[in-house]
Order: C-alpha cells, then sequence, then structure tokens
C-alpha cells in the first residue's frame, strides 16, 4: 500500500496521478463511492470522508481496514491530516477524527511508502519518495 | 532568491525569517500585510516591531494590492505575512473569491526586481474542521497560493517551534 497524506488543498490527488502515474479516471472518491469498491480500488481519494461514511452505516472502520489491508495490498490511500487543533466539541466529529487517526495508522503502518505534502512539496515520511 | 516559510501559529516564522535576512547588507524592506484592527492586531503588530527593532528593515505597511509598490534593486523583501494578505484580498473591499493568481504575480514581480525575497505564510489546512463556504475558499485560496510560491522558491521552510525544517533546498 501507499498513503499520501498531508492537509487539505495540498496537491495531494495531483501528486498521485503527476508521480505514482495513476490514471485520475481510476481514483475513486471516498465521499461518494460504492464502500465495497475500496476493496478492488487502485486508488481512493478523500479516505477520511470514506471513514465518516463507515462510522454512518455502522460499519467497524477497524475491520474494515483490515480487510482492505487483507485484499487490496496494492491500494494508494489519499487522505487529509485532520488530528491536529482543538478537540471537536461534538461526540461524532471526535469519534470520526479519532478513528481516522486509528484507521490511517494503521494503513500506514502496512504502507511501503508514506508521502506528506506540505506546500505542494512531497516529503517521504516512510520508505522513498516514488 | 526567494524563501518560503510556513509552519503553524507562533511557531517562529518571523523569527527565522529575520535571521535569514540578518546579514544581508543591502537596504531592507518589511512588507506588514497586517491591518491594524483592534487590540490583538495592534499588540501583535507592536510585537513584531520589537522584534525587528535595531535589524534596519524600513518597513512599508500595504495590505492589498503590493503589486504596486515600487521595488529598488538590490534590496532584500520580507513579505509578512501571507496568511492576513490573502484575507485581505478576499475579504476587505466586500468578497473576492479569485485573488490566488493575481497574489502570486505579484509575489514574482517583487521577486524579481529586488535580490532576495523571503515570504512568510501559514499552515491552515491541518485541522480536519469544514468551516463555511468562504471560509473554506480562503483555505483553498492560501493553499493554493503557498503551492504556487513553493514551486519556484529556492527554499521553503516549515518551522516547527522555532526550528526550520527544509522541504525545499538548504540554508
Amino acid at each position: 500500500m501507499i498513503l499520501i497524506t498531508g492537509g487539505a488543498y495540498e496537491g495531494k490527488t495531483e501528486y498521485a496521478a503527476d508521480f505514482l502515474k495513476i490514471n485520475p479516471d481510476e481514483i475513486l472518491d471516498g465521499d461518494t463511492c460504492p464502500v465495497q469498491k475500496a476493496f478492488s480500488a487502485v486508488c481512493i481519494k478523500n479516505f477520511q470522508k470514506l471513514i465518516k461514511r463507515l462510522i454512518n452505516e455502522k460499519i467497524d472502520p477497524i475491520d474494515f481496514a483490515h480487510r482492505l489491508i487483507r485484499e487490496n495490498n496494492k491500494l494508494t490511500i489519499i487522505t487529509d491530516e485532520i488530528g491536529c487543533g482543538i478537540i471537536p466539541a461534538n461526540k461524532s466529529d471526535r469519534l470520526w477524527r479519532e478513528t481516522v487517526g486509528r484507521v490511517c495508522s494503521m494503513i500506514a503502518s502496512e504502507s511501503v511508502c508514506v508521502i506528506r505534502l506540505s506546500c505542494g512539496i512531497p516529503t517521504a515520511i516512510k520508505g522513498k519518495l516514488l | 532568491m526567494l524563501t518560503l516559510i510556513t509552519g503553524g501559529s507562533k511557531c517562529g516564522k518571523s523569527h527565522i525569517a529575520e535571521q535569514l535576512l540578518e546579514n544581508v547588507h543591502c537596504e531592507k524592506i518589511y512588507i506588514a500585510t497586517m491591518i491594524p484592527y483592534g487590540k490583538e492586531a495592534h499588540a501583535a503588530i507592536e510585537r513584531h516591531r520589537l522584534l525587528r527593532a535595531g535589524k534596519n528593515f524600513t518597513t512599508i505597511e500595504k495590505y492589498t494590492n503590493i503589486n504596486e509598490l515600487d521595488i529598488p534593486e538590490q534590496s532584500a523583501v520580507l513579505i509578512e505575512c501571507m496568511a492576513n494578505l490573502c484575507a485581505n484580498e478576499m475579504f476587505d473591499s466586500g468578497f473576492d473569491a479569485d485573488v490566488s493568481g493575481r497574489i502570486v504575480n505579484a509575489v514574482k514581480k517583487i521577486n524579481k526586481a529586488c535580490s532576495r525575497l523571503v515570504v512568510v505564510t501559514n499552515d491552515v489546512s491541518r485541522d480536519g474542521i469544514e468551516y463555511p463556504e468562504e471560509t473554506q475558499l480562503y483555505i483553498k485560496n492560501l493553499c493554493h497560493i503557498n503551492r504556487q510560491l513553493a514551486l519556484i522558491a529556492d527554499n521553503v521552510i516549515e518551522c516547527v517551534y522555532g526550528i526550520p525544517v527544509m522541504l525545499k533546498g538548504e540554508l
């Protein structure tokens, strides 16, 4: 697996397309794609939003991540870094933020490469730049 | 030569920016973009003034349209900061969503004129909060500006509690 992260609007999807040569048509949007497609996808963006949908649909995100790691270990995941700043006052926002942290840590641990973008500049924080 | 400095709030970006220009012997120009609205802004401006005291900067207060400035050749310029400039351009007179292109062009113009340019910006997109549309657009614009400037910059520094982490180039 490959994990691409960083704040919002940092050019993560462009990085996947330009440097990992992933066809933009093959990048699913975690905000809208059918959940089951994740197991056969090449790349998913807005993975943090997919996790929100899993929570809303009462699918255990940790089980989901285990299955994703087992069944689709060629997947490239693009996710916003969302854990910084003040703990949200709203309980469901807290649960979402914590779940994204846990799930993305699992994904990062299984990834050969983790890229973090800042000012659009990629830094390999695990593995080597591709 | 362009250096972009990013990072969170109060992480020492200005200090690093001023240090970079410490041993520069040409004319030093400080473009201050913060509008002095209210007590907090006045306090922040005063704190920055004290930081710069004795460092031979000429301060120009310019809150929008920095492209209008006449920058002398062989000068060193510090723009502080992009987060304010972007907000001013978007919200100061009515609402303008489309500002990133003209801000980037203005910085390019200044970069061409002077011999050394340092731009201080801010990391505003890492908290995961969905803000109202206009704020979301502000975050998007500032990120877009940061990325465009990072592309042409010689050095990009992310400042973490006073420690410069090099994202591009070498100090």
